[in-house]
């Protein structure tokens, strides 16, 4: 049997950043995809916006992740492309990863495992869409494969529920198609998506943005027809009145993305309930040594370089030796959604910490602080648009930590 | 009640708007009301098995929408002038039953729908219980057909290459109270042939860990079980088909002519088929059907049910059927719907009860499915909405009498009518069918057997259910074995491909979830189902536009967006 110092699960941008930063750390190294090419969704998103952060450039999905595909074909990493794990299994020394693909059923040992295994789209009836179950109603990365890699038409009268960025992209991707995208509808009562998506794919193509409005209902046996549109109050509860009905043969959802971790929680990784991603440590070790987290299913990301970084964090600690494991945690307050990295390993360096967090509300001027237990302000930062749709990103040096910390960010005036 | 007795109460009660008659050892009830509930009510008030072999409540909605029954968008003449022994209308789970159940004798047998696949209707719109027969008198039809067929599933499963679990239900009492009469009633079903035993709180703690601390005691029929409804159904119409009979879907039933009282021709949008028996199994349509046959003695009145899927994550909600019962949940006409683990493993929800006007609407609306959701965290903590995955609805083919109408013809001679299934029917389908195939034998007089009867249907592997060097051994043959299509239910492209193969196949996404589950997961096909799509196109060879989601209509492409020309 083969074995690897570490095995990446996933070929979208977090495992290729991964495996080749394992790779480059002289590590041996293995990578696994489901799918027959390496790239993960951004193989499909032949928009551009990619890599501002990481190449300082506007590239497509595709040609962001070429970059990475280039470097890996050069390396000596192992890739095993339409590949299925099937099973992980503790062993006395290491990971048995069990897989299937058109040579068999195989097994590998690993010392390390890299997590990259990405998110799923909130489906209709997730959102508790009521109807039948006609066609025409699918998610917005279903719909981006249907147009964007099997060249179909989709709609003629599309509606998009979600002002998440892919339902963005698709609003502008299927009006460029041709269809005549009708409206966009967002429950929450600020856009979702980053605002240049709102400007580029909606204002520019004159698709107006209904906000605090969802669509409550599908009509059609056969094909879609028609849907209902309502507003809804502050707790997102339908308001009776408001009750419209829309003609359309499209509904596309992009109603939120739901990190994937069959595989890991079945290993008894611990998991956040903010993130649904598994906790994890400045270094993105989760609570089983030697089994690291990177990319989107760890947190949803808005920015791929971001799951680039991260992933870059996971590979290049799963080549590390882990020495010794003491944890402090990492708490927010009621402003903030989330933090990623939710504990620190003080055992080891932690003088470049990133920290990925997540606003719950809207602020033109905010400020973001660190306490330590003793309320002492370790850092302290300055943001301005503060909004749920963007990540806070942080560089922050916590070598000194000796206990919990805690991160608040309040509105400033 | 005497019918004059019973048109009294009808004047006084409804301003004489309403009559009933009786003819042909029927009743009937004639009129216009404006509340739907009036007329539903009526119906059930003027049952009376004794007199009657049913209501044909003929009463008008006034404000009944027009329902625009989905009919196939096609028309041939395939089906003209042929000459069959037994025509089945319905391939739900009776009709696929009995076409089963008619190949072992040497007959011609047809089965058309009007769908494009089979169970598109109530048999897949329902929770996959084998039930025990707790819940049913003893002296009914129902319970007589459950009792014959309940011990048959073992070898049945096996004929059919389906799976089937006898898990056994636990119903969960609240009321310490009611334990002295649920023991009673233990101990009169278990006379009756339905093994039924008490369970005490420390017990049902120890088999079902997550059920609420208020529960008091549970009873257990052992005898329940779940499969896959529509798997089932399949399976039957390809053992059908492997042993002789015909299915003709995208078929439908227009008119018949009727000639000295027997049915000559059967007029359908794929010609005149001419039979020499019928076989009503038209499910919701069963009473219109009977009614183009001169045959009507029952009426259907269409009864939705709701259902919930949960992700595999809670499957350890329960390993078996459970509800929980209050006493005010005695005496209505379902059980308010349990929590099952389906055969495959996921938590299912329901059913609930809804009377409505239309035969076909299966749409869900938000309030049934939260109440669903409410009642069944009655029994477990585990549950709650965002494990909820999807929701479907289906309607029962419910008469007056909650009672089957299995009969051959009263007044028109080559009919038999297998109507009124509704639950338990998936249980009984397997001795409904034999009784229903005898009053056919009946009628046609001289059959003889098929020798060549291979009770086996013809199957394909199932990766999920074989071991790792099994699925290697496989692979090795068939290397497309290997390659996972879908993510979350692990279905591998040569078990589509596998599928396909089939003549009763249809190229749609659904009949493909149905058969091998890939989009039935968490993901609802939002990862795999363009791939199935792709699949379906290059095996049947047809452009991707023309593969649908479900039904003939339901477009998922406009074609190609790169022009005209070829696509590679």
């Amino acid at each position: 049997m083969d074995n690897y110092d570490v095995v990446v699960i996933g070929g979208g941008p977090g495992g290729l950043s991964s495996s080749l930063k394992a790779y480059q750390n002289n590590k041996k190294v293995l990578l696994i995809e489901r799918e027959d090419k390496l790239g993960g969704i951004l193989k499909q998103c032949i928009h551009n916006g990619f890599g501002l952060i990481t190449f300082k450039e506007q590239l497509s999905g595709p040609e962001y992740v070429e970059r990475y595909i280039d470097e890996i074909k050069k390396s000596n990493i192992k890739t095993l492309l339409s590949t299925f794990v099937l099973d992980i299994k503790k062993v006395k020394n290491g990971f048995l990863i069990i897989f299937s693909n058109s040579k068999g059923i195989s097994k590998v040992l690993a010392d390390n495992i890299i997590f990259a295994t990405g998110c799923r789209e909130r489906s209709a009836k997730q959102v508790f869409i009521q109807g039948d179950r006609c066609s025409g109603v699918l998610t917005a990365g279903l719909s981006q494969y249907y147009v964007n890699i099997l060249g179909e038409k989709m709609g003629k009268e599309v509606v998009v529920l979600g002002s998440g960025d892919i339902g963005l992209i698709m609003a502008r991707r299927l009006s460029l198609e041709g269809s005549h995208v009708k409206a966009a509808y967002e429950i929450k009562d600020s856009p979702s998506g980053l605002n240049r998506n709102i400007k580029q794919c909606l204002e520019d193509f004159n698709i107006p943005l209904y906000l605090s409005m969802t669509v409550t209902k599908t009509f059609g046996k056969d094909k879609l027809e028609a849907i209902e549109v309502a507003k809804v109050d502050k707790n997102m509860q339908v308001i009776e009145g408001t009750r419209e009905i829309i003609p359309c043969d499209c509904l596309i959802l992009s109603v939120g993305l739901i990190p994937e971790n069959e595989l890991i929680s079945k290993l008894g990784v611990e998991m956040s309930k903010k993130t649904s991603g598994p906790v994890v440590d400045g270094q993105m070790m989760t609570s089983i040594p030697h089994i690291y987290a990177s990319g989107n299913c760890l947190h949803v990301n808005d920015l791929v370089d971001y799951v680039s970084e991260a992933s870059v964090i996971a590979g290049d600690n799963a080549s590390k030796e882990i020495k010794e494991i003491e944890y402090k945690n990492i708490t927010i307050d009621e402003h903030l959604a989330y933090c990623v990295p939710q504990r620190i390993n003080i055992k080891t360096s932690n003088s470049k910490t990133i920290m990925y967090l997540r606003s719950r509300c809207k602020m033109d001027k905010a400020e973001l602080k660190i306490l330590d237990s003793s309320n002492s302000e370790i850092y302290k930062k300055n943001l301005m648009f503060v909004n749920p749709a963007e990540t806070i990103r942080l560089e922050v040096n916590l070598d000194n930590i000796k206990d919990d910390i805690h991160i608040t960010l309040n509105e400033k005036e | 009640m005497k019918i004059e007795k019973l048109n009294k109460l009808l004047a006084s009660k409804y301003n004489g708007k309403v009559k009933a008659y009786e003819k042909d050892q029927t009743l009937y009830l004639e009129g216009e009301l404006d509340n739907y509930q009036d007329i539903i009510d009526i119906g059930y008030l003027s049952v009376d098995k004794k007199r009657y072999l049913g209501v044909v409540n003929d009463i008008k909605y006034s404000k009944e929408e027009v329902e625009h029954i989905r009919i196939p968008n096609i028309k041939t003449t395939k089906l003209d002038n042929k000459h069959v022994d037994v025509l089945v209308i319905g391939a739900g789970i009776s009709g696929c039953s009995i076409a089963r159940e008619l190949s072992k004798y040497d007959l011609s047998i047809l089965v058309v729908d009007k769908e494009n696949d089979v169970a598109m209707q109530g048999s897949s719109r329902n929770d996959g219980q084998i039930h025990a027969g707790v819940d049913l008198k003893a002296s009914c039809n129902k319970f007589k057909y459950l009792i014959k067929a309940n011990p048959m599933y073992e070898q049945l499963s096996k004929e059919l290459g389906i799976k089937f679990n006898r898990c056994g239900q636990y119903v969960f009492f609240k009321e310490g109270w009611l334990r002295p009469f649920v023991f009673g009633l233990c101990v009169v079903k278990s006379i009756q042939g339905v093994p039924s035993y008490i369970i005490s709180k420390k017990h049902i703690k120890e088999k079902f860990p997550n059920i609420n601390d208020d529960i008091k005691f549970a009873m257990c029929n052992p005898r329940a079980g779940v499969l896959s409804p529509y798997k089932y159904t399949i399976a039957y119409a390809e053992n059908a088909i492997e042993n002789g009979a015909e299915f003709s879907l995208n078929t439908y039933v227009e008119s018949m002519n009727i000639v000295d009282d027997k049915i000559e021709s059967v007029v359908t949008n794929q010609g005149v088929i001419y039979p020499r028996v019928v076989i009503n199994a038209a499910g919701v349509f069963a009473d219109k059907i009977a009614k183009m046959a001169n045959d009507q003695h029952f009426t259907i009145h269409p009864r939705k049910g709701t259902e919930l899927i949960l992700d595999k994550k809670v499957k350890d909600i329960t390993s078996s059927i459970m509800a929980v019962k209050s006493i005010k949940d005695f005496g209505a006409h379902t059980k308010g719907g349990g929590i099952v683990r389906t055969i495959d493993e996921n938590i299912l929800l329901g059913p609930d009860a809804v009377e409505q006007t239309f035969r076909e609407d299966y749409s869900t609306n938000l309030s049934n499915v939260e109440a669903l959701i409410k009642k069944h965290q009655a029994s477990t903590s585990l549950l709650n909405k965002g494990a909820v995955i999807t929701y479907f609805s289906g309607i029962r083919a419910s008469t007056y009498e909650e009672e089957y109408y299995i009969h051959s013809g009263i007044n028109t001679k080559n009919i038999v009518n297998c109507a009124g299934i509704q639950s338990p029917g998936l249980t009984t389908a397997p001795s409904v069918a034999i009784d229903i195939v005898k009053m056919t034998i009946d009628i046609l007089g001289d059959v003889k057997e098929n020798k060549t009867f291979n009770p086996y249907r013809k199957t394909h592997p199932i990766l999920n259910d074989l071991s790792y060097e099994q699925r290697d051994e496989l692979i090795k043959q068939n290397p497309d074995y290997g390659v996972m299509v879908c993510r979350c239910e692990e279905i591998s492209k040569q078990e589509i491909i596998d599928c396909l193969e089939s003549s009763l196949t249809p190229p749609t996404i659904d009949a493909i979830k149905r058969r091998v589950r890939p989009g039935m997961g968490r993901c609802q096909g939002s990862f795999c189902q363009g791939v199935v799509a792709k699949i379906i196109s290059k095996q049947r060879n047809i452009p991707l536009e023309d593969v649908v989601k479900g039904t003939m209509d339901s477009k998922i492409t406009y074609g190609s967006n790169k022009g005209s020309g070829k696509r590679g």
